[in-house]
């Protein structure tokens, strides 16, 4: 791949970001809010203005960051106005630690993580999915084994094919 | 780690480590993070119950109707046909979006010369004035439906048959007869011409037209004044007749194609956006071809013709799809476009504001003063006072 080229979304790959991103970006936004009318309508203006700007993307990977970030700034924008209207609600101080640079950055990582794995997950045959889902949820092989009623060596094997099926869509791990 | 700058990578290696049975802790990527964020990062991932919180929220958002107001909810043929295309710098959005605050933290926390007295600035609608030949007037608006027998409208748009479905005969249409439309101030309409041309009129913009077209004969319509943006059914649908659009000044040559003009009272100029296809423009003693984005700006001062190449005509003519956005564009003149929409009156008690310019857009159904809000943000204004129809600018 070309790494110099800037990354140009086409129409169908924006529709597929937004079908694939709005609803975490929503629940991002919510993070600040805390409400979800005003997180979508925060979501829905950042996806309008990606779209009216035509901006693009030092590289696919740049995207979601960028996103996030945008979110996060109109988030905020939306709590300083909230401020300004009802001075008594928004304590100034919660504001500023809102501001902090890295507040919540976690909560994007989580979001991201885990929409990942949710669409990892429905590639699987469902009791697959299930093993896995509970080796995620910090279940040991005999746990698991325990509670779908099935042997560990049937656990081992979800597993097994799971992560090969895993290596052919998260790309990265082919390099390694 | 930098801002949110690594979130795929590090979602995606975290996913992989979990799904395969692996500690994430031991991630090179997660080094950079604080320890409690780590721990946040995990518990957030493998917990059932955050899991299932996240799952009821999502299940609350409708993604469908979000989609429809994003692209505009109404016709998206815009949106169709072009690709979406290259350019401009990530971070000059961000800016946009967020930073002006940064820099405006100052005033923005402080409650100051905000002041609505009575709320009369209005958002404005579909609604437009039909003089028929014989020079009666009818009214149309949203909500109020129209029918002639040649003309049907819901009040948001009037489409004119074609002439097969008229009940035109050939002599009858000997003598065509013509319509005039007007969008008041704080207007907009559409029009569907008997040749399926179809013209998005906005606010303050009269047009005349006739009802119907002779076959294979040039089609003719007056854009007495005001704005409007033609899509013009192909020459090759009609006999290749072409399609002339005139105004007090010039005279634009058309085959098929995608344009805007604007050419109002108080200003003295007219600027055509060619968006697709190709016109001709005339003037008394000039004559100038358009390729697509590009502008001519006609001064009516000097007669003389200045054509921009490159131009982003979404930025031109998005007015037609329900939103203004401004690029580099003076407070001064930005006021003006607002002003026949919210049909108001601008008065600058700072003169020093008028020329401060501004990126930006909006939708044009935000009530006035969600607008000002945003320009108050980007230290465009200090403050304003708005009564009866009148905003004045501090």
């Amino acid at each position: 791949m070309d790494q110099s080229k800037e990354y140009e979304l086409t129409l169908k790959e924006y529709e597929n970001f937004f079908n694939r991103r709005y609803k975490s970006l929503c629940l991002f936004a919510n993070e600040y809010v805390n409400d979800l009318d005003d997180s979508e309508d925060i979501v829905q203006n950042v996806f309008i203005k990606v779209w009216e700007d035509k901006v693009s993307f030092k590289s696919k990977d740049k995207i979601e960051s960028f996103f996030y970030t945008a979110v996060k700034n109109k988030s905020l924008d939306f709590l300083r106005s909230k401020y300004v209207k009802n001075v008594n609600t928004y304590p100034l101080e919660d504001l500023e630690a809102l501001q902090t640079e890295n507040y919540n950055l976690p909560e994007a990582v989580i979001l991201e993580t885990s929409d990942i794995i949710e669409r990892e997950l429905k590639a699987l045959p469902s009791k697959a999915a299930k093993a896995i889902r509970l080796s995620i949820e910090n279940y040991k092989n005999k746990e698991i084994a325990e509670e779908m009623n099935i042997s560990i060596h049937t656990v081992k094997s979800y597993k097994k094919e799971s992560y090969q099926k895993l290596r052919k869509t998260l790309s990265f791990l082919r390099i390694v | 780690m930098d801002n949110l700058d690594k979130i795929k990578p590090l979602a995606e290696k975290i996913a992989a480590s979990l799904i395969k049975d692996e500690t994430p802790i031991d991630l090179e990527e997660f080094d950079t993070l604080t320890e409690d964020d780590k721990k946040r990062i995990l518990f957030g991932v493998t917990n059932k119950n955050k899991r299932e919180e996240r799952l009821q929220l999502k299940n609350k958002l409708n993604k469908q109707k979000a989609w429809e107001k994003i692209t505009g909810n109404k016709k998206q043929s815009y949106f169709r046909q072009k690709p979406f295309n290259y350019f401009t710098i990530a971070a000059s959005i961000v800016i946009l979006l967020g930073i002006t605050f940064l820099l405006n933290k100052n005033n923005e926390l402080q409650i100051d010369t905000i002041t609505i007295a009575e709320k009369n600035i209005e958002i404005g609608t579909d609604k437009a004035i039909l003089t028929l030949e014989d020079a009666s007037e009818v009214r149309l608006e949203k909500g109020q439906a129209y029918q002639s027998n040649n003309a049907t409208s819901n009040g948001e748009k009037i489409i004119y048959l074609p002439i097969e479905q008229a009940g035109h005969t050939e002599i009858g249409i000997k003598e065509i007869a013509y319509n005039i439309i007007t969008v008041p101030r704080g207007g907009q309409f559409k029009i569907e011409l008997s040749d399926g041309t179809k013209i998005s009129l906005n606010s303050e913009t009269q047009l005349k037209y006739p009802v119907a077209f002779n076959d294979g004969k040039t089609r003719q319509v007056e854009l007495v004044y005001g704005e409007a943006y033609f899509d013009v059914s192909s020459s090759t649908n009609h006999k290749g007749a072409k399609f002339k659009v005139f105004n007090q000044s010039q005279e634009i040559e058309v085959l098929g194609t995608e344009f805007n003009i604007k050419a109002y009272k108080d200003e003295t100029n007219i600027y055509t956006t060619l968006v697709e296809g190709k016109v001709a423009i005339s003037t008394i003693d000039k004559n100038q071809i358009l390729i697509p984005n590009q502008q001519s700006n006609l001064n009516l001062e000097t007669n003389n013709i200045n054509i921009t190449t490159n131009i982003n005509t979404y930025k031109e003519v998005s007015w037609k799809d329900g939103k203004y956005s401004f690029r580099k564009k003076t407070l001064k003149d930005i006021m003006k476009t607002l002003s026949r929409w919210y049909d108001m009156e601008v008065r600058f008690e700072n003169k020093e504001v008028e020329d401060k310019t501004y990126m930006g857009s909006f939708n044009r159904n935000s009530p006035i003063e969600d607008v000002l809000l945003s320009f108050k943000r980007s230290n465009l204004l200090n403050g304003y006072h708005i009564k009866d129809k009148t905003l004045t600018i501090n």
